[in-house]
């Protein structure tokens, strides 16, 4: 497989992710925000930190302030994080991302996924799209969500399962754990820090944590395991390192790591590749050793940081190695 | 039964034809000088006729949203936005009928035939021009030979792997070739995917017209490029160069790729290594025998053609020369869709085949022989002038259009450089009905058919790029002024 392919495919798998990512978060914030009984900024500003453009929120949307009432400002959140297009990780970015990388590997997508995301690229910036996001905020998030899942199903059941499916997907999943770890990183952090409130301060962070599982796709899921009991150490225990759930942390880091071995049989030393191999299967067996240890407080960013650290560290590898960056 | 059938015809013909009138001094397609269907297309015209124009109008959105949806696309030059369009599309069909569409192949495959014998000769002995037959000055002038090709072979002996004939159709109904195209002729993708909408659009005008079928065409592409590789057959690897997404034509690159199941690759993909050529994959260097190259042959190598190329891949000429890669189409083939060797065609015809031009083309006169040249002074007004070595409506004289003064300048640039003009009489294209805003009305087509040319000869895609000038009055049929495509049905012989 040509190199600058798979860096397409690669790419236009994070990408699709990413957009799915953004339009969950924001359609979870957005539902929390309702009848939250926080200062709305607790409820917005979390979003901007995990999309990791708070500085660009600030210097930008905010006057340089961090008590300007945009943090607040649902309104200006989301406008910011959907349409911006100086904003690089807003909606409108992540599916013209997907799009060019798509358009750049068409023959290598099947008809159907192609169309996929054509097709909600052209809904989402087209007037259908914005007139959705107008009058039906939650339809429009819901649209964009259907509409990326469509694509990694269709991916999935129309497309040969080797090799650029295999980038494809290790794409999805290296975005996947990144995101999985800032969002619980940085909830975890705000939820464990509330100040204590006389009345109602459990509730409160008890939808707190559902929003998170929430926007992850897993509130269902977390309550089957859980027996629906909700605590800040069960959900960061579910989040890190539950095998079954596919938006875990270990979830997302073994099969990408199944995914590479695909790609790059770790028996065949004399191809590209080995470096990456190697440090995706140390975080692997580094993750799952986890589950041995308590998980509470301070050791839970900590925890968190590497991860996002050692997939940064393994894209630019991989990048190196078979991406021909 | 007769009866009743010629009744419904006529009434039919009322509904969506309401008002159509062929141009006069045209020929029409579809309906003759007395407002008759062609004999041909009866069957057809009556189904049709009896769409409302509400239906076609339906009909016609659900086509435009369709081709937009499915990314049939062309890049917008110029646009930073990456802005793309779909090429503007005319639901309604352009019909040939069988005995046609014959000739039309006949001539086609006698032309091509001719066209890569006479590539053949100028890249060796020359043989036409020690004869006489063409003067060496208008050889010597024209922009696409290449010297430095002299003595090449190419692998498996084709020069020109695919072509697109550009035909048009005069007055009295009589197919011309206007232009040949054998350096990278595109538009066949939207041959392909035309037919898929005008398929679902119109499911039984369709299927009782009997039309012969387009969408094995990349198939015989991959078999024609198969068939050019320095190595044999099922392990031979081509693939499709293309300059990239910004490429006015990018959709149909990564059409044909996909729909030939080739690696659909860009110039820094490839390099070139002891004159052999390697494409960069995620499992190290894999050998590249043939490639089917969508970039313009001036930036296919920098160390050969344009030195500041960044789409070149350097050293490729060396791997081509020494027999280790095919190119499709050979590098060079511009000299021979030349406008300044364009009137010769029909003497290469008959210098190499012994035969007689099975299609006509227009008639051109060139100004380097006097008498030509006197005739063109003398009937400025009626003809189009141009110079042969530029292109896309440039350095061109309209001359029923153009000012007394624009004739005179032409004149004297005629009379001062006679080796750079040629002139043809203003042909009156055919029309075709189309769809215009709300009702069907005559538009001016070409036809624009696909000649693959492998080891065992030419072969025509029975089937063409329809393209129409949208706007009333116009000649133009090109995308960027006005015009657009059609999906263009070959009938198939009457049982």
């Amino acid at each position: 497989m040509i190199s600058r392919v798979a860096d397409h495919c690669f790419w236009f798998g994070r990408y699709v992710e990413r957009t799915e990512a953004t339009a969950r978060t924001l359609a979870a914030s957005a539902s929390f925000a309702l009848d939250a009984e926080l200062p709305a900024a607790q409820v917005w500003r979390p979003v901007l930190v995990v999309s990791g453009e708070e500085d660009e929120f600030r210097t930008r949307i905010a006057g340089g302030s961090d008590d300007h009432p945009a943090w607040g400002d649902g309104e200006v959140v989301q406008r910011f994080m959907v349409w911006d297009d100086d904003n690089g990780v807003s909606l409108v970015r992540s599916l013209g991302g997907a799009r060019w990388n798509a358009r750049s590997i068409r023959e290598v997508l099947s008809l159907e996924a192609w169309e996929a995301v054509n097709e909600i690229h052209l809904w989402a910036l087209g007037e259908p799209g914005r007139t959705m996001y107008a009058q039906h905020r939650d339809t429009f998030y819901q649209h964009v969500r259907r509409a990326t899942q469509l694509t990694l199903g269709l991916l999935r059941s129309t497309m040969l399962h080797d090799e650029p499916l295999d980038f494809v997907w290790l794409g999805v999943l290296l975005e996947r754990v990144s995101q999985t770890a800032r969002m619980l990183d940085v909830h975890h952090h705000a939820f464990t820090n509330l100040p204590a409130r006389p009345d109602g301060g459990e509730v409160v962070e008890t939808a707190l944590w559902l929003t998170l599982l929430r926007a992850l796709s897993g509130s269902e899921a977390y309550l089957k395991r859980a027996g629906g009991r909700v605590s800040s150490h069960g959900v960061a225990r579910f989040l890190v390192s539950e095998a079954a759930f596919p938006r875990s942390i270990a979830y997302c880091v073994h099969s990408a790591y199944e995914r590479l071995c695909d790609i790059r049989p770790p028996e065949q030393h004399e191809l590209p590749g080995g470096v990456s191999l190697e440090q995706l299967r140390v975080l692997d067996a580094w993750v799952a050793a986890r589950n041995q240890e308590p998980l509470a407080g301070a050791a839970v960013h900590e925890l968190l940081t590497h991860v996002v650290d050692e997939v940064h560290e393994i894209c630019g590898t991989l990048g190196k190695e078979l991406l021909g960056a | 039964m007769g009866q009743s059938q010629s009744q419904s015809q006529s009434q039919g013909l009322v509904g969506l034809f309401d008002g159509y009138a062929p141009l006069p001094g045209t020929f029409d397609e579809m309906f003759d000088a007395s407002g008759a269907p062609r004999p041909a297309f009866a069957r057809a015209a009556q189904l049709l006729a009896k769409m409302t124009p509400e239906d076609f109008a339906r009909a016609q959105q659900l086509a435009e949203t369709a081709l937009l949806q499915q990314g049939v696309t062309f890049s917008v030059y110029g646009d930073a936005r990456g802005t793309e369009k779909i090429f503007p599309f005319c639901l309604f069909p352009r019909l040939i009928a069988a005995d046609d569409f014959r000739r039309i192949e006949r001539g086609l495959q006698q032309r091509l035939r001719a066209l890569g014998m006479f590539l053949d000769d100028i890249y060796g002995d020359q043989r036409i021009l020690a004869e006489g037959i063409i003067p060496p000055e208008m050889l010597f002038g024209a922009a696409g030979y290449r010297p430095m090709l002299n003595g090449i072979k190419p692998p498996g002996g084709v020069r020109i792997h695919i072509a697109g004939i550009d035909l048009i159709r005069d007055p009295e109904g009589t197919w011309r070739v206007l232009e040949d195209n054998l350096r990278t002729p595109s538009g066949v993708s939207y041959v392909v995917e035309n037919r898929v909408i005008s398929k679902r659009m119109f499911p039984r005008v369709f299927d009782a017209a009997r039309v012969h079928r387009v969408d094995h065409y990349p198939t015989r592409l991959a078999e024609t490029l198969r068939s050019v590789s320095p190595i044999a057959g099922d392990d031979a690897c081509a693939v499709v160069l293309t300059p990239g997404p910004y490429n006015s034509a990018y959709f149909e690159h990564s059409f044909l790729a996909r729909t030939m199941g080739l690696e659909l690759v860009q110039a820094p993909d490839l390099y070139v290594d002891g004159d052999k050529v390697y494409c960069r994959t995620t499992r190290g260097p894999k050998r590249v025998d043939v490639i089917y190259r969508r970039t313009d042959e001036a930036f296919l190598d920098p160390e050969v053609f344009n030195k500041d190329s960044v789409l070149g891949v350097a050293g490729l000429m060396r791997a081509y020369a020494a027999g280790n890669v095919a190119l499709a189409n050979a590098p060079g083939n511009g000299v021979a869709d030349d406008k300044a060797l364009y009137p010769f065609v029909p003497d290469m015809i008959e210098f190499y085949l012994a035969e007689q031009p099975i299609l006509e083309q227009v008639r051109t006169y060139v100004c380097l022989f006097d008498d030509d040249r006197q005739y063109v002074l003398e009937h400025l007004p009626e003809m189009v002038v141009k110079a042969v070595d530029e292109a896309g409506g440039y350095g061109m004289l309209m001359g029923p259009q153009a000012s007394a003064d624009e004739r005179d300048e032409f004149r004297r640039r005629i009379e001062a450089e006679p080796r750079r003009y040629i002139a043809q009489p203003r042909v009156e294209l055919s029309s075709c009905p189309t769809w215009c805003a709300g009702h069907v009305e005559p538009r001016r087509v070409d036809l624009r058919p696909y000649v693959l040319t492998s080891r065992e000869g030419p072969w025509v895609l029975p089937g063409g790029l329809t393209r129409v000038a949208l706007v009333r009055g116009s000649y133009v049929v090109n995308s960027s002024q006005g015009g657009g495509s059609k999906d263009t049905w070959v009938l198939k012989e009457t049982a």
